[in-house]
């Protein structure tokens, strides 16, 4: 049985590993998330500077708001990993 | 900023205009006639005499300099020319040049278009020189019909006919001489056989001779048209300081004579009203009695800080003069209120700085912004460059502190907390403290936003009057008195480290010790204060929360940007370099040289990574958390009447 041969050194490696796991899902589902929504803001500031160049600046903060979102997930993993 | 009234006479409005043309300092409020009753009877202005002729004197000019390729901002001002002289040699020399640049240019565009035919020509008679007919023998006919054209594969025709086919072209090649009677039999025949006609070119001759004389005509053409790029290139170069400095002094003179359409006039007199920074008044009032002889009403009106749109001019110290242009990108100050800057030019290094702590990055991108700074021209990318010294700068100093250099780690130990990541065993020490970090950065959030508030409740005072002022002012205490009770709640009922420690504190009440309460009490009035500004402000609550983690950035993108160069150094170093140090082979130089690309390439892109990840998460913790607490922006840029002249002067 699988149970029995698991010692303590397994244990630990495999609570290390899902540890590793959970800071992937972390990382990777926030950035998914921050991609979906920069996706829709991306698209409108580019429309908004071809129109008029000075909207650059206020365009590109806007595309920028979302990128807390995966500086969560990147905290999160930092705290699962260390 | 002080608002100025000039009345005179007509008489005097080209002395007048000169003058404050030549001070450029006076920024026109323009006038629009809406009826008010302080002007009645003033109309708008009408242009001065000439106005018609200099602008298209500066029309011909700037056809003249654009179609030469000449760009104003790339040239190098020499020596001022005097206007007088200028003028003179606009009048004789300009048409001579006009004319010239325009034949040439001509010239130029008539070749260019014979050359892309002939290209054309040759690339229609390419198919015919597989077969061995000259061109003439292609139409003429009245009995038979000539069919010519790519096909996949040959086909049997059952007329009687003439036929030849090479499959020595891309495409194939088939013509077929048909009786006309028998025309759309083979056509659909040959449409069966996917056949495609190309138009027969009306060329006389065999095609491979033709082919050969158009590629000795493209040969002289292309010959002639780069004599004629160096006949231009050389009026470029001969003439571009004229040009420039036509163009400046017509523009000038354009600007001078279409101002009065900004101006207030009777049948007999005029009135122009506007800003001057208050410390030029009184010379610029000194300076228009002196140019009209005394002839001139100017006074200084009261400003209404509510009504009128004051222009703003920043008036930072040297050092904050770049990040203007940081500011300029979010919005210019109003102008009664704090004016940012300062604080901007001082936090955004440090942010920077603690984001990119590294010596290696910091000296790269010190190197390339002052390298840049010296090629590109242009003020805002000037500034621009600038800030990015003063941050890498800041980068260097927190890689001394934070001891990395490309990811490795420096002789020293980190005099603040390590960064160093356990990556192929290097990095060596304790590992990164990140949980000290992050508390480090959540107390660098809480501390700049509560400069943000106290900045807003300043900014209240300055731009509200009365309850209103006094409203918002709580409103901001508010919002302060929330965060920091919300902070101590949390302290009292978790020990974190590297924050004050509020747990010993006796109990008082449903489990609350006395930090916990005097906690509750400021969350509570907090709330009290911000919903009598606005009810709907109440919704805004957790963005205390978010905000404050949102400074975990700081620890967040630096820490990404470090593992970032240690996998880098690991794979190009520990992988692939070292190994094949120990036992030196022919394949193991290779493999070097493949590791130092991988090295190299790695940090470009870091490099790259982290001037804008630094850069853009700095500048948003500003636009977005900082700013939003007190900043209100909007207001008009001072934009003086009158030009820096470049080329000539007066």
């Amino acid at each position: 049985m699988a149970v029995e041969t698991m010692t303590v050194e397994v244990a630990e490696a495999s609570a290390m590993g899902l540890k590793a796991i959970g800071a992937g899902l972390a990382v990777g589902l926030t950035g998914i998330a921050t991609g979906i929504a920069e996706m829709g803001i991306g698209a409108a500031a580019v429309g908004a500077t071809a129109e008029n160049k000075d909207m650059f600046g206020l365009a590109l903060l806007f595309t920028v708001i979302p990128e807390t979102i995966v500086i969560f997930g990147l905290v999160v993993a930092l705290l699962l990993l260390f | 900023m002080s608002r100025l009234l000039i009345a005179a006479s007509k008489e005097q409005l080209q002395p007048v205009i000169r003058e404050l043309y030549r001070r450029n300092i006076f920024h026109i409020e323009d006038f629009v006639d809406q009826k008010e009753e302080a002007y009645e009877g003033f109309k708008i202005g009408m242009p001065l005499s000439g106005a018609a002729s200099v602008s298209s004197e500066v029309l011909r000019v700037r056809s003249v300099a654009s179609s030469a390729g000449i760009d104003a901002a790339s040239i190098e001002p020499a020596a001022r020319v005097p206007a007088g002289t200028l003028r003179s040699r606009i009048d004789n020399e300009l048409p001579g040049i006009e004319k010239e640049i325009q034949s040439l240019n001509a010239e130029k565009t008539k070749l260019d278009t014979t050359l892309r035919e002939y290209g054309q020509k040759i690339h229609d008679l390419e198919p015919f020189a597989a077969a061995p007919l000259p061109m003439e023998l292609y139409r003429g006919y009245e009995r038979f019909y000539v069919f010519a054209g790519h096909i996949p594969a040959d086909v049997a025709l059952s007329v009687p006919h003439e036929k030849f086919f090479t499959d020595k072209v891309p495409g194939n090649f088939l013509v077929a001489i048909v009786p006309l009677e028998a025309k759309d039999d083979v056509e659909r025949t040959l449409l069966d056989a996917r056949f495609q006609a190309v138009a027969i070119p009306e060329e006389t001759g065999h095609p491979a001779d033709r082919i050969a004389w158009y590629t000795t005509e493209i040969t002289r053409l292309t010959a002639e048209i780069d004599k004629l790029s160096g006949r231009l290139a050389a009026q470029k170069e001969a003439h571009s300081a004229f040009l420039v400095a036509c163009d400046e002094l017509l523009t000038a003179e354009v600007e001078q004579t279409e101002v009065p359409l900004r101006f207030a006039t009777t049948d007999e007199a005029f009135v122009a009203e506007g800003w001057v920074p208050s410390e030029d008044v009184p010379g610029l009032i000194e300076a228009l009695r002196q140019a009209t002889g005394g002839k001139i009403f100017v006074s200084e009106t009261e400003i209404d800080y509510d009504r009128d749109a004051v222009p703003v001019e920043y008036d930072n110290p040297s050092f904050s003069r770049p990040t203007e242009v940081l500011m300029d990108v979010y919005a210019r100050p109003r102008y009664r209120e704090i004016d940012p800057t300062l604080m901007v030019s001082l936090v955004f290094p440090v942010f920077f700085g603690l984001i990119l702590g590294d010596v290696g990055y910091g000296l790269v991108l010190l190197a390339m912004s002052i390298g840049l700074r010296k090629i590109m021209k242009g003020d805002a990318a000037g500034r621009l460059f600038d800030t990015l010294r003063n941050a890498s700068i800041s980068s260097i100093f927190f890689g001394i502190l934070y001891s990395e250099f490309l990811g490795f780690a420096l002789p020293w130990s980190p005099v603040i907390f390590s960064r160093h990541l356990q990556i192929g065993g290097h990095g060596g020490g304790h590992g990164p403290q990140v949980a000290e970090l992050m508390i480090m950065s959540v107390w660098i959030g809480i501390l700049h936003i509560t400069l943000g508030r106290i900045l807003g409740m300043a900014n209240a005072r300055r731009l509200y009057h009365g309850s209103h002022a006094t409203k918002v002012m709580m409103a901001n205490a508010g919002w302060l008195a929330t965060m920091w009770g919300l902070l101590f709640i949390v302290w009292s009922f978790f020990a974190l480290p590297l924050m004050p420690d509020m747990t010993a504190f006796p109990v008082i009440a449903a489990g609350f010790n006395a930090t916990a309460v005097l906690g509750a009490v400021f969350v509570v009035a907090g709330v009290v204060a911000i919903a009598r500004e606005n009810v709907l402000e109440v919704v805004e609550l957790p963005t205390i929360l978010s905000h404050l983690l949102s400074y975990a950035r700081i620890v967040a993108v630096g820490l990404s940007s470090v593992a970032i160069a240690m996998v880098v150094n690991f794979i190009a170093i520990g992988m692939l370099i070292e190994p094949q140090l120990e036992t030196l082979s022919p394949l193991g130089v290779i493999i070097i040289i493949a590791g130092l690309v991988v090295f190299l390439l790695g940090h470009v892109l870091n490099t790259g990574l982290g001037l804008l990840g630094g850069g853009l998460h700095s500048i948003r913790l500003h636009y977005v958390e900082f700013f939003t607490k007190f900043y209100k922006g909007g207001g008009l840029k001072y934009h003086p009447f009158g030009m820096k002249r470049r080329f000539t002067e007066d």
